[in-house]
């Protein structure tokens, strides 16, 4: 195998892909997702924690308060964004209907160490944004309200759980799991998939177009081809991971160690590739071959994400900083695995590069 | 002899059938069981191992071995167990160090995050824990019993789920309208003791993000309304992401299928036989499109009967069904290659599963979701059933987007479009083109104006739903410009497809008046569907800005006229090179309006 053939058709795929404009496709899909960023941000993370949504801050919303005064009145009407008004029922919900209340607390008269529960019943607006994140603050002031009642029936506990004393200073934080550990794995392996398929398309096109003939018959080797063609899809990965990052580090969002990243994202893409080099081969025709492929690689998915430290895992890790040289082991198996198969690819395209076609 | 139009669809329909199964019988079926049954047990081994993608992002240590133990439960989090003074000695090394019971985090952002996280091990802990008490009503004296009230106001009041009650004061509100007796509700939980506690255990057993995303549709009413006040949650309906994967997915992944056919044809000119045959176009691509259509169909009555929802819940998936089928056909005729075709296509379904996704996640919470009919079964299934209006009102656009779609494939389907090689947006152009008559260009350009509207709504719909979260003024700024562009390109399309196929280029006549006639055509357009379908959203703030142009006629006839003019006489003027100058012109006078109409612009 001659290697300046190999990148004489590696030079040619790529020119291919540019003078499609067809990485502009990807790129302006980059975009339009990072245009979401702002909905990610509030709407995703608010999916993946609803929690998120006490993050609205900055307004009083009023509270109607049924019953007698006590401990959850103070509490509602202490907090910086509630403000309870004491009122009776019916006239509570006519108000809540109008929008004039944003929710409303019926508080029976049980005595707070009374045998049984307290119930409090909470009328909120359907289909409203706002009752979402009113709810939430309701659910904090509920929870103070609990701890309150619990100590004092805390006569009647009789197991003694470990308890740890968090500061309340300092703010909590949602949206870091969620960027970290689901998006940037995410996006920065969608670009692998993207170049698996890639290759079936090159492959299949040679093959449906009839144009392989025209190939071979110059200097060209079938090998040559096939490696020529998985050179190139391999090249465009880490640009379009690079991208990635390096919009999310313009989003403000930094990532750790991407290069380490990068080189996991591209062994990894190896072996997606040299799949799908192989669906393509035995098929030689799109449909079938991408059918199998995208079935595949669901399988190969599932099952890499249910083994600890998976190629995913390690880039998340790698993203936060927890990983010490730990993953150069896992990266050097993932490789060893890669050449494995690469070795196995070249046997059976030598195989069917003898066939008739 | 001529064949009737019906029968020549059945006999390109049964054709594509059996090509369709030859092709894929060549050995696919067998490597499809496999990794069907591959792919089960794949499922099986991730719900059994679980899914390891977060594992140890975070660092704690601790002096604390029991507190420690609980901790190390959670994947998350690695611990490390030392001594106190060799703990604070490396404490740039961890997120959070706990010595004794007291827990200190590293300030930062990814220590915030741990923070919380921890905090909500505890939590379930301490729910573990609780729920093993004998005197339950010790360890939960509190439950609530949450019930929704309808509110009175339209959504034309509340738009963007801002607060529009008037600011806090200090006596308690006054209803302006009758005061309706309430029932006093209960004082007493209506549950055992028992049933709270496997109530309780049940949902903590189901509180982590794993099974948030597996857990299918929704149905942990053991104990109805009534709840812990850490069992509160607002209703985000998680269903939505599963309702993609389970409904959308297969119907995106069907209509590649069909894509593939219709490139098929014009790969080595294949598809010169079937042009030869004496079929009209139209017959040929809905007998190509029919089995698929059946298939897709079939797929999701087969889902509606497996998540056993009412039959009912099909009527909102046909436009859907359509719309795909439609859009792969003009992918499959504008693509030169596989990659292109793949390319394309990954573009697309990313863009409609957004159009799609995005605003069913705000089913429960905001009006703007019935955009995307996937909130029709969101709310099906939440047995909230849906009107006939609401139907209309989000599945419109995709009926006449698909119809338009499948008209321009049609047209255009002819030796000489199918097997030109041109890049893809000179192919576009084309495309379009072929609805403009050179004879009677302004009647074409009248009725192309009109025909982008769906686009058009689409686009800005999108748009809205992009928009609508952000803080408000920002929110109706960005969704002017983005609507001003959006209206810009779509008008200047037809002024741009006519000056490409004149041989001399446009003529002055053709630059003002055919600004004139697609302006009209847009405007009756637009004022048409408005009124059929999006009354509702055209009445909030947002859609008062993206529809601004009907108060008055004349008005925004010389709006829309006069910026697609300022396009035309860029293109006549300078030729193709000004084509985007003139669009950015255009777009600056169209907001300058805009904001002028609003308000913030005074004259």
């Amino acid at each position: 195998m001659k290697s300046n053939n190999v990148l004489i058709v590696t030079k040619k795929e790529l020119f291919g892909i540019y003078a499609e404009k067809t990485i502009v496709f990807a790129i302006l899909l980059q975009l339009f997702i990072a245009l979401f960023s702002s909905f990610l941000m509030v709407g995703l993370t608010t999916m993946y924690d609803p929690n998120a949504l006490s993050g609205y801050q900055g307004v009083e919303y009023g509270i109607g308060y049924v019953g007698s005064d006590g401990d959850l009145y103070s509490i509602i009407d202490g907090r910086r964004d509630l403000r309870a008004y004491g009122m009776d029922l019916n006239t509570a919900i006519a108000s809540l209907k109008e929008r004039q209340l944003s929710a409303v607390v019926f508080v029976p008269d049980t005595p707070p160490d009374a045998e049984g529960p307290i119930l409090v019943t909470l009328y909120m607006l359907q289909n409203d944004i706002q009752s979402a994140i009113v709810e939430v603050k309701m659910k904090e002031a509920f929870l103070a309200y609990e701890e309150e009642l619990r100590t004092l029936r805390s006569d009647r506990l009789t197991l003694n759980p470990i308890r740890l004393n968090f500061p309340d200073s300092g703010g909590r934080s949602n949206y870091f799991e969620f960027v970290f550990a689901l998006l940037i794995p995410l996006l920065v392996f969608m670009p692998a998939i993207i170049s698996a398929a890639l290759i079936i398309d090159l492959i299949t096109e040679e093959y449906q177009s009839e144009t392989l003939e025209t190939l071979l018959s110059t200097t060209v080797t079938y090998g040559e081809m096939l490696w020529g063609k998985i050179l190139a899809c391999i090249a465009i990965v880490p640009i379009q991971s690079g991208a990635w990052l390096a919009l999310l580090a313009a989003n403000g969002i930094v990532v750790q160690h991407p290069l380490e990243i990068l080189l996991h994202v591209i062994c990894g893409s190896l072996i997606l590739i040299i799949i799908g080099a192989f669906c393509a081969l035995h098929y030689r025709e799109r449909t079938s071959a991408q059918f199998i492929f995208s079935t595949a690689v669901v399988v190969m998915i599932i099952i890499a994400m249910s083994v600890p430290y998976n190629p995913l895992n390690l880039i998340v890790r790698l993203a936060v900083g927890t990983i010490g040289s730990l993953h150069w082991i896992v990266l050097s198996g993932v490789l060893a695995l890669a050449l494995f198969l690469s070795i196995l690819l070249t046997r059976y395209a030598g195989r069917i590069s003898r066939l008739p076609r | 002899m001529r064949i009737g139009y019906l029968h020549q669809i059945a006999v390109v329909a049964r054709w594509e059938l059996l090509r369709t199964l030859s092709t894929m019988g060549r050995g696919i079926l067998p490597a499809a069981i496999i990794l069907f049954v591959l792919l089960i047990a794949a499922s099986g081994l991730a719900a059994e191992r679980g899914i390891h993608i977060q594992d140890g992002i975070y660092r704690l240590g601790t002096d604390n071995v029991p507190a420690g133990e609980v901790i190390a439960e959670d994947p998350r989090f690695m611990v490390f167990i030392d001594s106190g003074a060799s703990l604070l000695n490396n404490r740039l090394f961890y997120d959070i160090i706990i010595l004794g019971s007291e827990v200190y985090v590293q300030d930062t952002e990814k220590g915030r995050a741990a923070l919380t996280s921890l905090e909500r091990v505890f939590e379930s802990y301490s729910a573990f824990m609780n729920v093993q008490e004998p005197d339950l009503y010790a360890a939960y004296p509190l439950w609530i019993d949450r019930i929704y009230e309808r509110s009175e106001l339209d959504f034309s009041a509340t738009q963007s789920g801002q607060r529009i009650s008037p600011l806090p004061q200090t006596d308690a509100p006054q209803p302006s309208g009758p005061i309706l007796p309430i029932a006093t509700p209960q004082a007493s939980v209506p549950y055992e003791p028992d049933q709270l506690r496997s109530g309780i255990s049940r949902a903590a057993a189901q509180d982590d993000t794993v099974s948030r995303y597996t857990q299918l549709i929704a149905s942990d009413s053991e104990l109805g309304s009534f709840r812990t006040p850490n069992q509160l949650a607002p209703p985000l309906p998680f269903d939505s992401i599963i309702l993609i994967f389970v409904f959308i997915f297969p119907l995106y992944f069907t209509s590649q299928f069909f894509m593939m056919s219709i490139m098929n044809e014009r790969i080595e000119r294949k598809g010169e036989v079937l042009l030869s045959a004496p079929y009209r176009p139209s017959a040929i691509i809905l007998g190509k499109a029919l089995p698929y259509f059946v298939m897709m169909l079939a797929i999701s009555i087969l889902l509606i009967m497996i998540s056993s929802l009412p039959p009912k819940t099909i009527l909102p998936l046909i436009p859907v069904i359509l719309f795909f089928l439609s859009a792969a056909l003009v992918i499959g005729m504008l693509a030169r290659s596989f990659k292109e075709l793949s390319f394309l296509s990954i573009f697309f379904s990313t863009i409609a599963t957004s159009y799609l996704f995005f605003p069913s996640i705000f089913a429960n919470v905001h009006i703007v979701s019935l955009i995307s009919p996937l909130t029709l079964i969101v709310l099906e299934i939440q047995g909230d059933p849906f009107t006939l209006t609401d139907y209309f009102y989000s599945t419109s656009l995709f009926y006449l987007t698909s119809g338009i779609l499948l008209y321009a494939g049609a047209v255009n389907f002819n030796e000489e479009r199918l097997f030109s090689l041109h890049r893809l947006i000179p192919r576009t152009i084309e495309f379009i083109s072929a609805g403009i008559s050179k004879t009677y260009p302004l009647i074409s350009l009248f009725l192309l104006g009109g025909l982008v509207i769906p686009f058009v709504f689409m686009v800005q719909l999108m748009g809205l739903v992009l928009f609508f979260n952000l803080p408000m003024p920002l929110s109706l700024l960005l969704l002017i410009g983005y609507a001003a562009v959006t209206e810009e390109v779509a008008k200047s399309v037809g002024i741009y497809a006519l000056a490409k196929i004149l041989p001399g280029g446009l003529t002055w006549r053709h630059a003002i008046f055919g600004s004139a006639a697609t302006a009209v055509g847009f405007l009756a357009g637009e004022k048409l569907l408005l009124f059929a379908t999006i009354a509702q959203v055209s009445e909030s703030v947002f859609g008062s800005i993206m529809f601004l142009s009907l108060q008055v006629l004349w008005m925004p006839f010389l709006l829309h006229a006069g910026c697609l003019a300022v396009v035309a006489v860029a293109l006549k003027g300078g030729g193709f090179r000004w084509y985007l100058p003139g669009i950015a012109l255009a777009t600056i006078i169209h907001v300058v309006y805009n904001l002028t109409v609003i308000g913030v612009i005074t004259v």
